[in-house]
């Protein structure tokens, strides 16, 4: 018997036992009234049985019944309003490589949700599971990598040095089969650099829409290119072969062979072979590909084509690297990227984006559309196509997820994860590797899936938006901004406010620099002969209770010393002056240096800290320095005085941070969480309580005290006895299990975290708009013709306010752009396109499109839909 | 002195002295043989070992072109981490390029990029020798360290624990079966082992996969996978029931596969000794079952048994890469295959030299052996006793 037809007697019984429950309890009784309850009415409180007045007008007299019944009180609503931290009791991460088997225990309840991205089978199991909900997320997208060089060798021919051919690429490439045929629908066609999960996929949507319909699938139209710019360069096509001095012209395909790209690869070189290529597929892995497309000589023309991809690991709000990256020579030090001379209008256009130099929102609009056109003519690669991934879990479970990194990317998954109708539980959560590399803040596990269990357990001071990649806050109150004038930062949330002045300055007794001898800071008059300005300064603002109410997982409460610490190993660790010197770390000293002017302290309780530096973003929330600990690391969070324990074991020579100093003193890696790593921190936290242990004191000890020391010291060795590690933070669930051979971790709900369970609840789900068109199938030429377009969202209307536009663009039956503009708001959730007559007649007779690009305030992606009509006389 | 000259004369006199000093001479010389044979021996199985190491080495790092693999790995991970720091973008074009430079060169440094892959082959040499098994690569042990011994021995107990109870079930179901059937030739249940010995054609994999989807998918009755139930109990108790419980799918799988045939192969070998005439003069004897079973099958097939068993013990170190895999067991098979993965040369020439040592010690001791349980045997002496 199936499960639906075992679910079904199950129902049928309960119904049963509920009639029978009726029937012999209902009898009706003529009571004293004791209480009135209406049908609207909210209860709020334990269960509880009440007696029911029902009115029964019979003529001619009037009878009061009252009949007892029970009334359904809802358990959960006041630990619901009232719980903090987590939802959850526990949370389980499973070790579970295999995705396919990964879906296979969802459906079975074994795991409530797979917290990596899936795709192929395993995607179409869970999508075609009753049990199963997914939420898709981009981030990986695909392209068909061009070496443009030329070959050394005269005799060789490379048909890519050719821009025109390359150009013409773009219509040998049917994307949509691509997409729906060998990813399974699991990918969308791309066209340009914009990423699909980014803000300017929304801005751009019209022109890239222009772009998907310029560049579209027509083999005979790449035919026609390919063959006259062939014929120019001197090849010749015999018997359907291209040649060159008699040779057939055979094309080095460099075929990545893991994933989907071994088919897409394939098609691709098919492709070639029919317009007369000859193709050598060189099928292989990325470690063996690599040494030939990205080390290799590319004039050496080992290669022509490549499969390539990029990853996205959150969305993007300026598209910043988008041309600057993938058509200059200016972020990638590689042989190929060497050799891009983009025209100087595109390499304008690319360097002013990647480093926001321009004046106005207006500006950066006309520099994207100018790249967007110059780089489809440089094509120094066809984009093919964006994959969409899925985040499976079971229907029972609600989580937060980012449209860009899934479930993984977003720190606010811990602070959202719960079953729907449930407070409390215990839930099992797979995951491809657990516990990959080791734990420390300054060069540990940059794991995804590391990361994830760690994000799982930590606060912020500011979140991301996962849908749409804005600050949003976390732990801080408010943050003030003030940006040198002419830098076209804009915000759009209330607790950021933000200034423009024509000159940031730094003061003087800012902190700018560090003394490692001394383990002093320098002031900005120690380190800067003359007064120095910087692109923004922020001032973060806490809250007034933050050192009462937040405290780290061993019960030490939060202290300032937690954020200043940051700021010294910031400096120290890689100068060779500190005991704790890493050479490993001065590459990444160096880049902090390059860009930070200095720190300040403005107010410790309240903290306020200010911040001048000279790294910008076009959103001020994304720009607001919040140095709350978990930020300022780059790979974990710490408190003074675990990190102290970590300090004192590098300076013994008992572990490293960094992999390269383990491995060039052969000790171990530190980690905070197992392995042998804890034994020495075991010894450090005897040493340091004996001696009271305060890290860089002599600027340290202003902030922490020899009884601050001890507390912490004692919480700390407590926490280690009970759970064996030293790993804590101050997020909703603390790291309670650590089991690294059985791949396991426990998280469990930390309840004095200060934060109510509810508090982001908004983020549940990303409020896609859901669009539907209707109107005439026939329009008239010369005649004004109306279509109106619903949006919804959650299955309600989405409110007009919440709406960033709604645009239309009309393809007539070449698939040209006819017309753009802008839907008119009727009410919530409809809009109105009007195509006036000058539009109509414009078309021919035969089959049209509109498109609709819906974009949302609440969520980054757009979302689009067709419409198709005709148009007769 | 006494001299024996055509009939046996018990009352002859013996020259005592120059027996026994043949028998000195004789213990001498089979010392002087024995120590000359382990000599040899050893340095034969450690020049074996050597050369199969370095063999191991080589091929491992494809001959050196696995350091164009990482220095090109290194170079596109470095850079594409660099460009996702909003502080790389705040950089002059110079400044990012030598950025990445100067990682790149720290990474090198640290796989030892910077030496010539040969020299380096002959330092991987020497301290697989010396087992002096030094620091991974990559690849960390589950609880985060980088010495290649932890990495091993995290996973040695599980492996052992998985592998051993199953290996062991198949070697002793598999040899008493076969013992029993070669004592019923042409029975139904040897015509049943004869007919199901193919089966043993699939991998144990192949029956982990069906055995889950019906008692973990299907029926829920067992585990998916992993070693212990989520969590992992606090309890000892409970916890070893619930290893036990992952056991079962994957011991079953492994003699599932393989129990037919091994049965099959034990039966056909005891077969050919159970009709020795020796075996027969026992059986016309009246000699019992049980006794014609240990004296006169068993003891005489010593040998092969115990290097049967003796090299089922030693292939549990090499654990199984696939089913471990199938089952998410973490193993050493796992742990090979993700340090092939990874070029990771320490942790890959330490499993390889671990296994090429006790494989040789085996051999090594296995001849010591057959001289114990087989009188007809003696070490050295290239053949049975004349």
């Amino acid at each position: 018997m199936s499960k639906k037809s075992w679910a079904l007697v199950a129902l049928l019984v309960l119904i049963g036992s509920l009639m029978l429950v009726a029937c012999t309890g209902g009898t009706e009784t003529v009571v004293e009234v004791t209480r009135v309850v209406t049908e609207t009415e909210v209860v709020e409180q334990e269960p509880e049985v009440v007696e029911v007045t029902r009115v029964v007008e019979t003529d001619p007299e009037e009878v009061e019944v009252t009949r007892v019944v029970e009334v359904e009180v809802d358990p959960n609503a006041e630990e619901e309003a009232s719980r903090t931290g987590g939802w959850l009791d526990t949370i389980v991460i499973v070790q579970e490589p295999d995705s396919n088997s990964a879906v296979a225990r969802l459906e079975a309840g074994d795991l409530h949700m797979y917290a990596d991205d899936i795709a192929g089978e395993a995607a179409i199991q869970a999508m075609e599971s009753d049990a199963i909900q997914t939420r898709t997320q981009y981030g990986l997208f695909d392209e068909l990598l061009f070496n443009l060089a030329t070959c050394q060798d005269e005799a060789q021919f490379n048909p890519f040095v050719n821009q025109t051919i390359r150009v013409a690429m773009n219509y040998a490439i049917d994307r949509n089969y691509v997409a729906q045929e060998l990813y399974n629908g699991m990918a969308v066609p791309k066209f340009t650099t914009i990423a699909e999960a980014s803000a300017d996929r929304a801005r751009f949507a019209a022109e890239i829409r222009a772009i998907e319909a310029q560049n579209a699938y027509n083999l005979e139209t790449a035919r026609e290119i390919i063959t006259a710019e062939m014929e120019a360069m001197g090849a010749t096509l015999e018997n359907d072969v291209w040649t060159f001095n008699g040779e057939p012209i055979v094309l080095q395909f460099l075929i990545r062979s893991e994933d989907t790209r071994l088919a897409i690869g394939g098609y691709i070189a098919t492709q070639l072979e029919e317009l007369g290529f000859t193709v050598e597929r060189v099928e292989r892995t990325s470690g063996e590909l690599s040494p030939i497309w990205n080390a290799g000589d590319p004039t050496l023309c080992e290669w022509h084509l490549y499969t390539g991809a990029w990853s996205q690991t959150q969305i993007d709000r300026g598209s910043e690297s988008a041309f600057e990256q993938y058509y200059t020579n200016r972020v990638l030090p590689w042989p190929l990227w060497a050799l891009y001379a983009p025209v100087p209008e595109l390499d304008e256009a690319s360097r002013k984006i990647y480093n926001n130099d321009f004046a106005s929102i207006e500006e950066r609009t006309e520099l994207i559309r100018t790249a967007l056109t110059l780089s489809e003519e440089y094509a120094t690669r066809n984009w093919i196509t964006s994959r969409t991934t899925l985040v499976p879990f079971r229907n029972e479970v609600s989580v937060t997820t980012d449209l860009a990194a899934g479930v993984s990317g977003t720190a606010l998954w811990s602070k959202t994860i719960r079953f729907a109708d449930e407070v409390g539980g215990s839930m099992n959560i797979g995951l491809p590797s657990v516990f990959t590399e080791p734990w420390n803040p300054i060069a540990g596990s940059n794991w995804v899936f590391d990361q994830m269990v760690l994000r799982g357990i930590s606060d912020l001071g500011i979140y991301t938006d996962p849908n749409t990649g804005v600050g949003i806050l976390g732990r801080v109150e408010r943050a003030e901004m003030t940006v040198r004038e002419g830098y076209p930062m804009s915000v759009q949330s209330d607790w950021v406010t933000l200034a423009f002045e024509p000159e940031v300055v730094v003061p003087d007794d800012a902190w700018a620099g560090w003394d490692a001898t001394n383990q002093v800071f320098l002031t900005a008059a120690d380190v800067f002969t003359e007064t120095q300005t910087a692109l923004v300064k922020s001032t973060v603002y806490y809250p007034a209770d933050l050192f009462s109410t937040v405290t780290w997982h061993d019960g030490s409460p939060m202290s300032v010393a937690d954020f200043i610490i940051p700021m010294i190993t910031a400096f120290d660790l890689g100068d060779p002056a500190s005991a704790y010197y890493d050479e490993a770390l001065v590459p990444g000293r160096d880049s902090f240096v390059a860009s930070f002017k200095a720190v300040r302290i403005a107010s410790t309780d309240p903290l306020v800290i200010e911040t001048w530096t000279d790294v910008g973003a076009l959103d001020a929330e994304n720009a607001v320095q919040s140095w709350w600990p978990a930020a300022a690391y780059d790979f974990s969070d710490a408190a003074w005085h675990n990190m102290a324990l970590m300090l004192r074991g590098e300076g013994n020579g008992g572990f490293a941070f960094t992999a390269d100093k383990a491995a060039a003193n052969e000790i171990e890696q530190t980690n905070l969480i197992a392995g042998p790593s804890l034994d020495v921190l075991a010894g450090e936290l005897i040493s340091a309580t004996e001696e009271s242990f305060i890290p860089y004191a002599p600027t340290l000890g202003e902030y922490i005290t020899a009884e601050d020391a001890a507390a912490r010291y004692t919480n700390l060795a407590e926490f280690a006895r009970r759970y064996g590690h030293y790993m804590i933070s101050t997020g909703p669930y603390f790291l309670s299990g650590v089991f690294p051979v059985e791949g396991q971790a426990v998280l469990t709900h930390y309840a004095a975290h200060p934060d109510l369970a509810s508090r982001f609840a908004g983020f549940a789900a990303p409020a896609s708009p859901v669009v539907e068109i209707d109107g005439p199938a026939r329009v008239t030429i010369g005649e004004e013709a109306a279509f109106d377009v619903f949006v919804d969202v959650f299955d309600g209307p989405y409110p007009m306010d919440d709406i960033e536009a709604i645009n239309y663009l009309v393809f007539d039956a070449t698939g040209a752009l006819v017309a753009q503009g802008a839907a008119e708001g009727v009410e919530d959730g409809v809009w109105q396109v009007v195509l006036g007559s000058d539009v109509t007649g414009a078309l021919a007779e035969g089959s049209n499109r509109l498109d609709i690009v819906a974009v949302s305030k609440l969520v980054a992606i757009p979302t689009l839909a067709s419409y198709e009509f005709v148009t007769a006389p | 002195m006494a001299t024996v000259t055509g009939d046996f004369n018990i009352n002859a006199e013996v020259d005592v002295e120059s027996i026994e000093a043949t028998a000195r001479k004789a213990r001498t010389q089979s010392l002087v043989r024995l120590l000359r044979y382990t000599l040899l021996k050893l340095v034969a199985l450690v020049v074996t070992v050597a050369i199969g190491v370095y063999i191991t080495i080589f091929v491992a790092n494809m001959g050196g072109e696995v350091d164009n693999i990482r220095m090109a790995t290194i170079r596109e991970n470095v850079a594409l981490t660099a460009t996702a720091d909003p502080v790389f973008r705040a950089m002059a074009t110079e400044e990012r390029i030598a950025y990445i430079n100067d990682r790149v060169e720290l990474e090198a440094k640290r796989y030892g990029l910077d030496r010539p892959f040969i020299l380096r082959s002959f330092e991987y040499l020497r301290d697989a020798m010396t087992l002096n098994l030094g620091y991974a690569q990559q690849l960390t042990s589950d609880s985060g360290s980088r010495m290649v011994r932890n990495i091993i021995l995290e996973r040695l107990p599980s492996t052992l624990v998985l592998f051993g109870t199953a290996n062991l079930l198949l070697f002793f179901i598999a040899l008493f079966a076969g013992l029993s059937l070669s004592r019923r030739y042409g029975s139904f249940a040897d015509k049943a082992v004869l007919a199901m010995a193919p089966t043993s054609s699939a991998p144990p994999w192949f029956y982990g996969i069906f055995l889950i989807l019906i008692f973990a998918a299907l029926l829920g009755v067992l585990p998916f996978g992993g070693m212990v139930g989520a969590p992992p109990p606090d309890n000892p108790l409970d916890y070893a029931l619930s290893l036990l419980q992952h056991m079962i799918l994957p011991v079953s799988a492994w003699l599932l596969s393989a129990i037919f045939l091994t049965t099959y192969n034990w039966r056909t070998f005891f077969l050919i000794y159970a009709s020795e005439d020796y075996v027969e003069m026992a059986k016309a004897k009246g000699l019992p079952d049980g006794m014609i079973e240990r004296r006169y099958i068993l003891r005489p097939t010593l040998p092969n048994i115990i290097t049967s068993f003796a090299l089922t013990l030693i292939t549990l170190w090499t654990g199984a890469i696939i089913t471990e895999t199938v089952f998410n067991w973490p193993g050493i098979g796992q742990l090979y295959a993700r340090a092939i993965g990874a070029f990771d040369t320490p942790v890959i020439v330490a499993n390889v030299v671990i296994y090429a040592y006790l494989l040789a010690l085996t051999v090594f001791l296995l001849d010591f052996i057959y001289a114990l349980v087989d009188p007809r045997v003696r070490v050295g002496g290239g053949g049975p006793k004349q």
